[in-house]
């Protein structure tokens, strides 16, 4: 099967046509001189294809994240679906396994914008069909989308406030679709929104049949590079190579056995390490240095969209709502010390209010220039207890009630905060560690003084987390925090189309956070793989999470 | 016999009804919320009260509480036992999959604790005071305060450290492969057996001290027998009783156990199916193994009763 479509007149070029041609292209390359050079975060002409090398055949073995909760990947907010479900499925778009981050095609082999950004135009690919043997076309994507932007009673999709201003999709042809959009967003915004690895493509006909809820439907049929094989819950998900998927030569290895494991245990790590599996992810720190050590592994550390922080409830706490106290207490932090905390537990690196490895954000020399992220926190320290004694809380708080979610970083974390409030400020907080469940409905009741937890964006832009962390009803908006200057700018960020102007703006924005901080930033996660060299076709080190790339069809086993 | 046997039968119905009753009260009055596991932190955080009505009523959580224990009572008696929140798998089938192992790790301590506390205890017993006696009353002392979790993880570590060696991480059953499976259950078995059996030494050395002071056993030496003939044909008999009752007792330990020692083995037994569903809150499935679990230690208890009568031909249930 060809990725575009055939051309069925005469291939003869006569000397007339031969100028013609020879005239526009040369006309075009003078005009693309001209024009400013393409977006580097999307390339159309770039379709997965093999290594040179790759050899076929054999089975990987690759443990993540334990089982998932249940089978529907819209639904889902974990790599504990996307880790083992991905291989199954494609989506629209996706990032390069190359990188990580460029954005390629995949079911869409080519797309359109026009120029005011308010329609995404998809050319889908022919003769691609789903593993029961159905046809793809334009009326499952239109399905998919309609389900994810505009979802169904009782189905809830992290992702859908991506495609708020996603009005009607339209299908063309069988083989083209539109999206017309209420009014413009950013491209790299929509684009990365079309790549989000949760975004995969299901059959119009499945979610009928299943009244638009898969959360119980184990094996819905995708278009991905494997089948679905068997599984043993929380054990095992084994898949095997799909002959007829479209992009032909891929997948590379016959085989794919995706074992569960709870993340950064000794249990996963023991796995890795005694050659039980291949491919190992979110190692915990210690195994990953071992695995680094050891022959014949390679061990590799990147940036996941997470970020781990401390809520102040304004609502229920006169102090908290006072600005200057939560900027005493963001500043009291010291943050590489809190880093160093938790680094056999965890790895982490120290980050602000928006990720400090993201291209808009503060870079992280400048950031660590700044007042509480520095080294030395003396400064910082000096001019928290300025602001707490300007509040009139020169003399500290008491009694603050400090939930701590019952994960062993957050509870080092929380010893650790508790005694650098009370040094820098003499704020004293009594500790109370809770089930996870229990974290979120005493977080969401307002039942808390401080609270901490970790959250993750659904999209690797600030517009995402300006909306879902420190929107005025962002869903993990915790500390109930407004400030309307701030909702104007991110309001402006999410709009604006120019990429140079909108950095600026997300620089002005952070600026505003650190003044008025809605949480308390802790530190960003990052996430440790190893694997045995024979693992071949991917090196997650430039990656931007772990939720876009988790296809394994590239990989091949030397 | 068979009215001991039908009050047992009664004694035990009621015990379980009170048990069901009590895990499927506490497990609904306890805090937290199932739907975080089910939707994730970010689904959660975005669902409205409008999909929570919905939620929860596939999930059968919004009928009033005794439809639900009723219901849950219907299940048993059908043998269906209900469906896990997640994934919609069967707790049935949850059971038959992985029960095998658990009950081949409890079976297997039990042997361990009885292979390794009889002989010592016997030992210990018939040269009190002795080295022999002393290490062995030492390391009684020693494998009963070792937390089981914490020997596993040592014997994992060092298993993986020196040999690079770890048992395999998913069930394969006893008829599949059994080497395989030996590897699975070993490690768990013996560390579980290793404390039972510490009970087991210092029970059978305390019963045997004062059945080898009764005049019996003087008279069996004044004969000229031998001393092993003593020890297992006069003596132990004789204290085996409070070792078998004490067995029974030791069991509902080793379930109890195995829940943190196949944790620390990395074993997918029963055990750890029920610690995941504690962090889950998956409360179908907790409320039927805790149920199951109860169910194994009311038998075993009557098992055990049952036995002295076949002991010790002086008690007779009438």
């Amino acid at each position: 099967m060809s990725d575009y479509p055939s051309d069925s007149r005469s291939s003869r070029l006569d000397r007339r046509t031969f100028l013609k041609r020879t005239g526009v292209a040369g006309a075009a390359a003078v005009v693309a001189a001209r024009l400013p050079a393409p977006v580097p975060a999307s390339a159309q002409d770039m379709t997965v294809r093999p290594e040179a090398g790759a050899k076929r055949g054999g089975t990987l073995r690759y443990a993540v994240h334990n089982a998932p909760a249940h089978f529907d990947v819209h639904q889902s907010g974990t790599v504990a679906n996307i880790g083992p479900q991905s291989p199954m499925y494609d989506t629209l778009l996706r990032r390069s396994p190359k990188d990580g981050q460029t954005i390629i095609p995949d079911l869409a082999w080519k797309w359109d914008i026009s120029p005011d950004n308010r329609k995404y135009t998809f050319h889908l690919r022919k003769g691609v069909k789903f593993h029961d043997g159905a046809d793809f076309t334009a009326a499952d994507v239109k399905a998919t989308y309609e389900r994810i932007a505009r979802p169904p009673k009782g189905v809830v999709i992290p992702r859908t406030p991506l495609f708020a201003t996603v009005g009607d999709i339209v299908v063309v042809d069988p083989h083209t679709i539109e999206f017309r959009m209420t009014e413009p967003r950013p491209k790299a915004y929509m684009l990365g929104a079309f790549a989000s690895g949760w975004n995969i493509i299901v059959r119009k006909k499945t979610l009928e049949e299943n009244q638009g809820n898969l959360r119980q439907v184990m094996n819905y049929p995708g278009t991905g590079p494997f089948k679905h094989v068997s599984r043993k819950d929380k054990e095992v998900w084994i898949m095997e190579r799909n002959p007829g998927y479209w992009n032909k030569g891929l997948p590379l290895i016959d085989r794919l056995e995706v074992y569960h494991f709870l993340p950064f245990t000794p249990e996963l790590g023991a796995s890795l390490l005694s050659g039980r599996v291949d491919y190992a992810r979110l190692l915990d720190p210690v195994t990953w240095r071992k695995a680094r050590e050891m022959k014949g592994v390679t061990a590799a550390a990147f940036n996941q969209s997470v970020i781990q922080a401390f809520w102040t409830n304004m609502q229920k706490n006169k102090a908290l709502a006072d600005r200057r106290v939560r900027r005493a207490i963001h500043l009291a932090m010291d943050r590489h010390t809190l880093v160093e905390v938790v680094k056999d537990t965890a790895p982490m690196q120290v980050g602000g209010f928006v990720y400090p490895f993201h291209e808009m954000s503060t870079p992280r020399a400048e950031l660590e220039k700044k007042l509480g992220y520095q080294r030395d926190v003396t400064p910082a320290v000096q001019e928290a207890r300025r602001l707490m004694k300007e509040a009139g809380y020169g003399g500290g708080i008491k009694n603050l009630d400090f939930v701590v979610r019952d994960i062993p970083t957050f509870k080092l974390w929380a010893v650790a905060i508790q005694a650098m409030l009370k040094e820098h400020l003499n704020i004293e907080c009594n500790l109370r560690v809770v089930q996870t469940s229990v974290w979120f409905d005493e977080a969401q009741a307002g039942n808390f003084d401080l609270a901490i937890s970790a959250i993750v964006s659904t999209l690797m832009d600030p517009s995402d987390i300006f909306s879902a962390w420190y929107g005025k009803d962002g869903p993990q908006n915790y500390s109930r925090w407004t400030n309307p200057a701030f909702h104007d700018v991110a309001s402006q960020v999410e709009r604006e189309i120019d990429d140079n102007k909108r950095k600026q703006l997300v620089r002005k924005a952070e600026d505003m956070l650190e003044q008025d901080p809605p949480l308390i930033p802790v530190a960003y996660e990052q996430i440790y793989d190893a694997w045995y060299n024979k693992v071949r076709g991917q090196n997650p080190s430039t990656y931007f999470g772990i939720y876009d790339v988790v296809r394994w069809d590239q990989v091949w086993l030397a | 016999m068979r009215k001991y046997l039908a009050r047992r039968a009664a004694y035990a119905a009621v015990t379980l009804l009170g048990v069901s009753l009590s895990v499927f009260v506490i497990l609904r009055i306890l805090p937290g919320d199932p739907l975080v596991a089910i939707l994730g932190v970010e689904g959660h955080a975005r669902m409205t009260p409008a999909d929570r009505v919905r939620i929860m009523a596939d999930l059968g959580l919004s009928d009033p509480l005794p439809v639900q224990y009723a219901r849950w009572l219907v299940d048993i008696a059908a043998g269906e036992l209900g469906k896990s929140f997640f994934r919609g798998d069967t707790v049935a089938e949850l059971i038959l999959h992985r029960g095998p192992i658990s009950a081949e790790i409890g079976i297997l301590a039990l042997v361990v604790s009885w292979l390794v506390g009889l002989p010592v205890g016997i030992l210990s017993a018939f040269k009190p005071n002795s080295i022999p006696d002393g290490l062995a009353r030492a390391m009684s002392v020693l494998f009963i305060a070792i937390p089981g979790f914490w020997l596993g993880m040592l014997i994992v570590l060092a298993l993986l450290f020196w040999f690079g060696y770890k048992a395999p991480i998913i069930i394969v059953h006893f008829w599949q492969d059994p080497w395989q499976n030996l590897q699975i259950v070993i490690g768990p078995a013996v560390v579980l057996g290793l404390a039972q059996g510490a009970y087991i030494a210092r029970m059978s050395r305390s019963c045997l001290l004062e059945v080898i002071g009764e005049d019996f056993v003087r008279t069996a030496r004044a004969k000229g027998l031998r001393e092993g003939l003593i020890v297992m044909r006069h003596a132990l008999p004789n204290a085996l009783l409070p070792v078998i009752t004490i067995s029974g007792v030791l069991l509902g330990f080793v379930l109890g156990g195995s829940v943190a020692v196949e944790q620390a083995f990395g074993v997918p037994g029963l055990g750890r199916a029920l610690v995941t569903a504690v962090i889950e809150r998956d409360i179908i499935v907790v409320q039927n193994l805790v149920l199951l679990y109860a169910a194994i230690f009311v038998l075993v208890n009557v098992l055990v009763d049952l036995s002295y009568a076949w002991l010790d031909p002086r008690i007779r249930y009438s």
